[in-house]
Formats: C-alpha cells, structure tokens, sequence
C-alpha cells in the first residue's frame, strides 16, 4: 500500500513537469529529456505521453540471448522514465518475456502495466487476469483491457468487480486498424470505463472525427496504438526522406520518430503512444520523441499536409 | 470499413524475422547431429519409392512427421503463436495417416509408373527439399547451424514428403496426405514473405508446381477410366 502511495505521489510529480527518470535509480542518463505526461482523466494521476507496446517484439519465447536482449529494451524504456506497458495473451510469450525482464531489472515504480483480457470469455476473465499477472510476476495490473472488444459485456462486468474490490485500478477496451468503430464509440458512450485504445496515427486519422471527441468529453484516456503503422510508416520514412527542417525549428522535431510520435500525444484527446521496439536505439529515440516541445494545432495541420504530399 | 478487409498477412505472423531464425537455428544447434541422420532417412525414402516400396518410404516417413509435430511445433513454435499446439496434432494425424496407408496398403503406387512426370516432379521437389534448404546456408552466407534440414524443421519436411507422396501414392490417397504439406508450405510461403525472407517464393512456386502436377495425373486417370 506504502508502495502504491509513493507511486500515486511520484506520478503526480510527474504531472508537475519533474523529471521522469527519477523513476528508476542508477539507470537515468543526466541528459534524458524530460518526458511529458498527460492526467488520466478518470483519477488525475499522471502518465507519461510515451508508452510500449509488445506486439511481436517481445514475443520472443525461451531464447536466453532475445530474453536478455528484451530486458535492455525494457531496461532503456524506464531509464527514461517510460510508464505504459501495454500487451496482450494474444502475443504469444510476450508476457513471459516482461515477467523474466521485470524479474532481472526489479519492478520499477513508474511501471503502469496494461494487459488485455480475450475471447472466448465464458466466465474465465478473472482466471485470465490471474494467470497474465503471474507471467508478469505482478500481483495484479494497473489497467485490463478488453481486446478488440470480444465478449465486452461479460468482460467489462467482472473487470468492475475488480476494480472495486481494487485488484485492478483501470479498465478499458481497445481495438486497431479501424475495425469496430461504431460498437467501439457506444461503448464509450455509454458505458464507464477509464481507458480507450485505438489505432491513431498520421496516415490513420478516422478516429479525429467522433472517438477522439467522444473520449475528451466522456474523460476516457486514449492509448494510441500502431504509432508507426505496424513500422511500416516510420521505415518507410527513414528509408526515402529526410525530416524537413521546417519540423526542427518549430516543434525541435529531429527524427521521424519526433515528427510520429509527437503528431499523434498532441492530439488534445490522446494520453499516450504506444511504439513496439526490439531495439534498445529505437527505444531511445522513442522516448525522446516524449519531450517537449510539441506541435500546436496548426502545425499538426501542416505535419498531415506534409505527410500526405509525399 | 468491412472488418476482414482491414486485416493484412502481417496480423497473423505475431514474432518478428530474427527470432524465427533464431528458432530454426536453435532447433539445429540442440539436436546435432541428428541432421545427418534424418538426411540418410529421407533420400532412404525417396529411393524406396521409386522403386515402388511404397508402404516401406511412407513407414520411415510416419516418425519424422511425429518429431516435427512434437520438437518443432509443440515444443517451441507454440511458444511464439498459439497455433503451434494446433499444428502439432496435425503433424501427429498425418504420421498415423501414414502408418495406416503403410500397414493397408490402401492408395500405394507400384513401380510401374515410375517414369510418369508425376513421379519426375516428384524427385525434383524431393530434391528442392533434401538439398536446396540446407545449401542456402553457405549461399546466405550464414552459418551452418542455421541450416534448415529434412528431419528437423518443417519446410523441408513438408517439401521432401510432398515429393514422396507424389511418386509413392495415388488417387484419393495422394491427394489426401498432399494436403497438410501443402497448407503448411503455403502458409509457411506467406510468413517468410511477411519476413522477408528471400526464399519465400521458391516455397510458392514448389507448391504450385505440386498442385499442377497431381491436378494433371489426375485428369490422365480420370480419361484413362473414361470418366
């Protein structure tokens, strides 16, 4: 309890602007930038923009060698005072791999694990839960989702009961590559949940027009998924332009996963990105694409403008 | 937006190239040096069938098709996608698929037909599969504990039996023990593709020309029986 206080603390200052890195001593670099965080909007505690998703970059089995190299990208992640780490029991051993790395590294006081809970439901969401902490080695997550919004009703249902009874402190439903919007968007309006992830990026905008606003007015905290477009986006960026120098006077954008990643936490709506790396590089520039400054509106416009002139 | 056309292969592929590989070659490094015993096996079976020992190449064949199902797919495929465990009952199925056609006798090929462009399709995608997984190591420039070998991993399985089936089998029989390898060759295609692996398309073209070969021996029966 003592360590949940202190966490609920830290975040807050956190929120105040304190550097992030504080989160996990020995490992902050003196010239990690200051990650922003954004209040979900539900409790108030504070979030960095920056998160990490797990999808096929942690799934990695029983490899001793992708073990180790997975726990220096997890490792990179809270040295620079990273916060969400998002996955799912459809990543295959993606679990595993975060309970052998947070097992090596020790559980950092910034961490706000999010896991998912999946069809079919018939009754085993609080087994599913139980079992996913474990291959964490956590006692329990901070925010469970349901994934891509199979069997919701039930799900949802027995997530309420455990956050009531404080196993879990957030709950929420996801979805990606656009499908389900519609059921996704009565969900959210109707029903009370803490947490919304959707895909969201520079070339995926559909959700600008009703989810975004939707979440802003509901005070549901969005997760933008699929950052980089599964990395196809940002690969095919680096491989064919240069970033354009007009980014790097007006928002310090030096890399393209600046000019993504800060596009997407921007968006007044948005709590936090979520790119998956198997690289400890990548993971760095991530982060750094968390600092300020970021774009105003009108140069949001002429980021998609750019983007799409390409 | 229709949900199914928002889904690309890639939804379905949930581990990334290097640790496929990495895969693949921790398969070898563990089970050296059983490859070159189960290289033996295989040209052992492909020789048996062409000499119409049909129930003896597809009897040697059964036990590789367990320890894929097992070793392969159960024991560390599954650990990346969960349909690892699925795909090894399946290995297991087809290798008592083979015993049985083994001990009945049931769909096997004499060696009167031993010439037929069948049976000569057949020894080259036997081949494909006995020689050109393992060569594309060196031809990598990789080493050779990444080679992937009949026996061991389940490309050149599935490609070396396939060209068995083609040379030991016929009829309904043929088509029915073709069709795991096939499927898997096909959906082992399309993950190397999303890998981006260079090989992808040699594992495509093996497959179509496999199909090409059993739909045309099966037009020639089927006139032969004037049906």
């Amino acid at each position: 309890m003592e360590g949940k206080l202190l966490r609920r603390q830290f975040l807050k200052m956190l929120g105040a602007g304190v550097v992030s890195a504080w989160g996990f001593p020995g490992l902050a670099s003196a010239q990690s930038p200051v990650l922003l965080s954004k209040p979900i909007p539900s409790s108030g505690e504070s979030l960095p923009v920056i998160g990490m998703g797990t999808w096929r970059t942690f799934n990695v089995g029983n490899d001793p060698e992708l073990l180790a190299a997975r726990t220096q990208v997890l490792k990179a992640f809270f040295a620079s005072g990273g916060g969400l780490v998002d996955s799912s029991p459809m990543y295959g051993s993606a679990a595993d791999t975060l309970g052998f790395a947070l097992k090596q590294l020790g559980i950092p006081r910034t961490l706000f694990s999010a896991e998912k809970v999946w069809s079919p439901a018939g009754g085993t969401t609080r087994e599913q839960v139980t079992s996913l902490a474990e291959r964490w080695g956590l006692k329990t997550f901070d925010l469970v989702q349901v994934h891509n919004l199979d069997d919701w009703q039930e799900h949802l249902a027995v997530l309420r009961e455990l956050k009531a009874s404080g196993v879990i402190r957030y709950l929420g439903i996801t979805t990606s590559h656009g499908r389900r919007h519609q059921e996704f968007e009565q969900v959210v309006a109707s029903t009370e949940i803490d947490f919304a992830q959707m895909t969201y990026n520079i070339t995926h905008r559909e959700v600008e027009a009703r989810l975004l606003p939707l979440a802003k007015e509901r005070g549901v905290a969005v997760i933008a998924n699929r950052p980089y477009d599964g990395g196809s986006l940002i690969k095919g960026l680096k491989r064919r332009e240069k970033v354009p120098a007009w980014a790097a006077e007006e928002f310090g954008c030096r890399t393209w996963a600046d000019f993504l990643l800060k596009f997407i936490v921007s968006h007044p709506a948005v709590n936090c990105a979520i790119p998956a790396t198997s690289r400890v590089e990548h993971m760095n520039e991530n982060m750094a694409a968390g600092a300020a400054p970021l774009p105003d509106a009108k140069t949001r416009q002429k980021m998609v403008a750019y983007i799409e002139s390409l | 937006m229709s949900e199914w056309n928002s889904y690309q292969i890639q939804d379905f592929v949930p581990f990334s190239a290097d640790v496929y590989f990495r895969m693949l070659e921790r398969m070898g490094e563990t089970f050296w040096p059983l490859q070159l015993f189960t290289l033996a096996v295989g040209v052992a079976a492909l020789l048996l069938a062409l000499r119409g020992k049909s129930r003896v190449a597809l009897l040697l064949l059964a036990p590789v098709w367990v320890f894929v199902g097992v070793a392969f797919f159960a024991q560390r495929y599954a650990n990346l996608n969960w349909i690892g465990q699925i795909l090894g009952w399946v290995w297991i199925a087809q290798a008592a698929l083979l015993v049985l056609l083994a001990a009945t006798g049931r769909g096997t090929a004499g060696p009167v037909e031993s010439h037929s462009a069948n049976n000569i399709t057949g020894v080259l995608i036997s081949l494909v599969g006995l020689l050109m997984f393992p060569l594309l190591a060196p031809v990598l420039d990789t080493s050779w504990t990444q080679a992937e070998v009949f026996g061991l991993h389940p490309d050149p399985t599935g490609v070396v039996s396939l060209g068995i089936f083609m040379i030991a089998l016929r009829g309904w029989a043929q088509w029915l023990t073709c069709l795991v390898p096939l499927l898997w060759i096909t959906l082992s295609a399309l993950t190397l593709q999303v890998l981006e692996a260079p090989w992808w398309g040699a594992l495509f073209a093996v497959a179509a020309v496999a199909v090409g070969s059993l739909i045309g021996q099966s037009r020639v029966v089927l006139a032969r029986s004037g049906r």
